[in-house]
């Protein structure tokens, strides 16, 4: 306890240091050095691509990786994920302190920060932007999973114009982390939204519809234009609090393009054509624009760690509950889930499915991740062998007993079952043909059973597969997805039976090291010290690894293509892209 | 005739119900809706999904959703909420429209303005070596996809080191005020749409126009007037064509549902800001008052075209009379 209060005391003064203030009165924040390569040049326009036009420009109304996209540039957070270290920095909280029972958060807000329009930004804003959208659960994009601690939400009460104090029911690990994700709005704007009859009405807020100068931001850069279907621009927002370590107001640029481009190959046109600054690509475009790169073409491909959700890590799951009660005995035998982990080649599935542009682990934390990350799994992964997994399989007594190429079950029949994942994902078809080779290869019949994404997602959460190829997205911390990897808990799909019908979790129901793992999550859960954190997340990493609830298989690279012109984007020491809108400039 | 008209509008109503219900049983038939698409992302506990399908009257029966809809559009000519844009759908359709009817008119004038002399020219130069130039065109364009057409001629563009591809515009001039400089490069742009999807339409209208025209050429009137001494000219346009170009006039009025929903896949591989591919991301979603809207006004355009081709038929035609 008294390591976290100085850890805490430290971290206070570092950052009220870290915030200097001005003759308006200020309180400035200067970009982490991370994010910054050299000073930049102001000017220029920037241009992105967009998969798809946004729904609307509420963050909180419509569940939409756009508006997430495009607000992300426009709203501010109370504290800020450094997009490379992953560490939490002071954004519009400019320190904070954590009472010594660590039920209260006081946050100290950044002073003298203007609404685009020139509003003043005060805890008034904070308060609203909690009360009416981040916590309430009628917002489609709300975050009450986030705020509910022990079954009780955290509240929110202001101080004076400059504090907030956020009063949890229990201690509450990520808490600071998850102030992050959670954009404060202007309360002088959406006020008027508020519909006492109708607590949804807060959704048709900021709708594609709104005249743009209505809709104000805090961050670097406002709405400026939407033309439907085509592009959203933004500009320079003048009131801007971020600085670089020269002391020139960020950002560089004077506008943000997002140019709406829905097909891939378009995208790559427009990117070689020069229409567009940079595009995240796919593997299989990759040999294409390397060449052209190295044929002296204007853009240069890199290719970083993985630090992003996504592409997301694919895994392999059996279903512990399926009706069949043999294959039931079998997929919730452990040494069955081994012998499939022997199977699957990953080596084979980075070389061919991959263009060689991926990583093994395909765990839930990314190994770039440093506050996270358990290293010691790598050792735990079993190697590509076909006899190994035959072996296994001989010792648990599936044999070939009526010589027709295929193992039996204990029932008699055939070892055969239907596996199952989404059409229009290629990587993920790709790796269960290669699986079913090498299933068959030993002994055990599969049948491919590819269905559309989304319906990939329904089928699990009934219940109604046998094995799965499936994928989520990384997080920075373990307890954003614990509704996955907790037992008990509504996404964990492969063992439903820890879940009641009013989704309570059956603990009876668990295996031991699913019991332990849920106990390591409700630890870690409650644990203010990140270090303790660490140790909690450390252990279900390994359980995860010897136990094999799911088999993870691999994880893409990060791939982007960047003009050549473009200042700021680069590939740092520890192999990270760095490309933050905030200190990218045009040279 | 004014009867007629009133007949033909009431008699619209009882065939829109039924193919609203027929939709509507079509989208509800597809598995999962609207908030299955979530359980994907990273951002949204199931719990919401549940409420959210709760506060969009997702969990009442299908029936229920139906007359729900209707009733809004009955009494107060509400067409719904899309579930995605949180806003009515007439004011979303309505936005697209502009691009959409401009795009579909172009592509139509360009495809019926080449399509018809060119029909009329193989007809009179019947197994001519023009002719032949035309009907081997024309049947590739029949036979290559819309899109994959539109992939080709944009690689073409590109591998010449030009950079008018995908969308309607460049960068510049997306939203920018008009001006000669705008004109043109919407002409840079609008060729590619106009050639890939026009010329799949063209084909069909000039093996029908060709083959018509061979046919009444063969008629005994045609005989009669070229006998009594008529100019060549007089004979073929006056005569001939006029009669040959009635079962033109009604496909006409059938392509008038194209104009808002044709060509989806060339939409998206073109990146048109046309509805196909709004709709196209609606109907994968679920978003299940978009599509029937969309639907609606589809079925609405379809039975005015007919009607107007129709009266077009009357018109052109005076032994055409409906009374």
């Amino acid at each position: 306890m008294k390591r976290l209060v100085l850890t805490i005391l430290t971290l206070t003064l570092l950052f009220s240091l870290a915030g200097y203030i001005t003759a308006e009165g200020l309180e400035k924040k200067t970009v982490s050095p991370e994010i910054i390569n050299e000073i930049g040049q102001y000017g220029g326009k920037y241009t992105l691509a967009l998969t798809s036009a946004p729904q609307s420009f509420n963050y909180y109304g419509a569940i939409d990786w756009n508006i997430f996209v495009i607000m992300g540039n426009v709203l501010d957070s109370l504290t800020d994920e450094n997009p490379v270290t992953k560490e939490v920095e002071p954004s519009l909280a400019k320190s904070w302190q954590v009472s010594k029972d660590g039920t209260v958060v006081t946050l100290n807000l950044r002073k003298g920060v203007k609404w685009s329009d020139g509003h003043p930004f005060t805890a008034d804003d904070v308060i609203f932007t909690f009360n009416h959208l981040t916590l309430n659960p009628h917002a489609e994009a709300n975050e009450v999973n986030r705020y509910q601690i022990a079954g009780e939400m955290v509240r929110f009460e202001k101080k004076d114009d400059y504090t907030v104090e956020a009063i949890l029911p229990a201690p509450y690990g990520p808490f600071i982390k998850i102030l992050a994700q959670a954009p404060i709005t202007p309360k002088h704007k959406l006020e008027k939204y508020l519909d006492p009859d109708n607590p949804g009405a807060i959704n048709q807020a900021w709708s594609t519809g709104t005249d743009l100068k209505d809709i104000v931001g805090t961050g670097p850069f406002m709405l400026k234009e939407y033309i439907t279907d085509q592009k959203v621009v933004l500009e320079r927002n003048p009131h801007s609090w971020l600085y670089d370590s020269a002391g020139n107001q960020l950002p560089y640029l004077d506008q943000l393009v997002y140019l709406i481009v829905k097909n891939n190959e378009v995208a790559l046109a427009k990117l070689q054509a020069g229409e567009i600054d940079q595009l995240q690509i796919k593997g299989k475009d990759f040999t294409t624009l390397k060449k052209a790169e190295l044929a002296g073409a204007s853009f240069r491909v890199l290719t970083g760690s993985p630090v992003n959700p996504t592409p997301s890590p694919t895994h392999l799951s059996f279903n512990f509950d399926v009706e069949n009660e043999a294959l039931r005995e079998a997929f919730r035998n452990l040494k069955f889930r081994q012998a499939m982990d022997h199977l699957i080649d990953r080596d084979r599935i980075i070389e061919e499915v991959y263009n060689t542009l991926a990583i093994k682990s395909g765990m839930p934390v990314v190994p770039t991740n440093k506050a996270f990350y358990n290293p010691e799994i790598e050792k735990l992964r079993r190697e590509f062998s076909l006899e190994k997994a035959s072996q296994l399989l001989d010792q648990l007594g599936y044999l070939d007993t009526d010589n027709d190429g295929i193992r039996e079950l204990k029932d008699g029949s055939d070892f055969e079952f239907n596996l199952m994942t989404a059409v229009n994902l290629q990587d993920r078809v790709d790796i269960a043909s290669l699986l079913k080779d090498n299933l068959e290869a030993v002994g055990i019949k599969v049948n491919l059973n590819l269905i559309k994404s989304g319906l990939v997602f329904d089928k699990a959460l009934a219940g109604e597969f046998e094995a799965m190829i499936m994928a989520f997205g990384n997080q920075s911390d373990p307890q954003f997805r614990k509704a996955i990897w907790q037992p008990g808990r509504a996404l964990y799909y492969w063992h439903l039976s820890t879940m009641s019908e009013d989704k309570k979790p059956i603990l009876q129901n668990m295996y031991p090291w699913e019991l332990e793992v849920f106990n390591k999550f409700e630890q870690g859960q409650v644990t203010m010290d990140p270090v303790k954190r660490k140790a909690y997340y450390d252990d279900w990493q390994r359980i995860y690894a010897e136990k094999l609830p799911v088999i993870f298989i691999t994880k893409g690279m990060d791939l982007y293509v960047v003009q050549n012109n473009i200042g700021n984007y680069f590939l740092n020491d520890d192999n990270i892209i760095v490309r933050v809108t905030d200190t990218i400039f045009k040279k | 005739m004014f009867n007629y008209i009133v007949r033909r509008i009431l008699s619209m109503i009882p065939l829109l119900i039924l193919i609203s219900i027929l939709s509507f049983t079509v989208i509800k038939l597809q598995p999962g809706e609207f908030g299955s698409q979530y359980f994907n992302n990273p951002r949204v506990s199931p719990e919401t999904v549940i409420q959210l399908r709760k506060r969009l009257g997702l969990d009442q029966p299908a029936y229920r959703q139906y007359l729900k809809w209707v009733k809004g559009i009955i009494t107060e000519g509400d067409f719904g909420y899309s579930f995605a844009y949180k806003r009515p759908v007439a004011e979303l359709i309505w936005e697209r429209m502009g691009w959409t009817v401009t795009v579909a008119s172009a592509t139509m004038l360009f495809t019926w303005l080449l399509a018809i002399p060119i029909g009329i020219y193989s007809a009179t130069h019947k197994y001519s070596f023009l002719d032949y130039i035309f009907t081997f065109i024309g049947f590739i364009g029949i036979s290559i996809p819309n899109f994959f057409l539109a992939l080709v001629l944009m690689y073409l563009v590109l591998a010449q080191g030009g950079t008018a591809v995908g969308g309607l515009f460049s960068n510049e001039y997306i939203g920018a005020p008009w001006s000669w400089a705008k004109l043109l490069d919407l002409l840079k742009h609008i060729w590619i749409p106009l050639i890939a999807i026009g010329t799949a339409g063209m084909a069909g209208l000039i093996r029908q126009m060709r083959g018509n025209l061979l046919d009444v050429l063969g008629r005994q009137y045609v005989q009669t007037a070229r006998a009594k001494g008529l100019k060549e000219r007089v004979v073929i346009y006056k005569h001939a064509v006029r009669n040959a170009i009635n079962p033109l006039i009604s496909m006409l009025g059938m392509q008038l549902p194209q104009l808002i929903s044709g060509t989806i896949i060339s939409a998206i591989v073109l990146n048109l800001p046309t509805m196909g591919p709004f709709f196209y991301d609606a109907l994968i979603n679920q978003d299940q008052y978009l599509v029937m809207t969309f639907l609606m006004f589809s079925a609405i355009m379809m039975l005015v075209g007919n009607l107007i081709a129709d009266l077009l038929l009357a018109w052109v035609d005076p032994r055409i009379r409906y009374d």
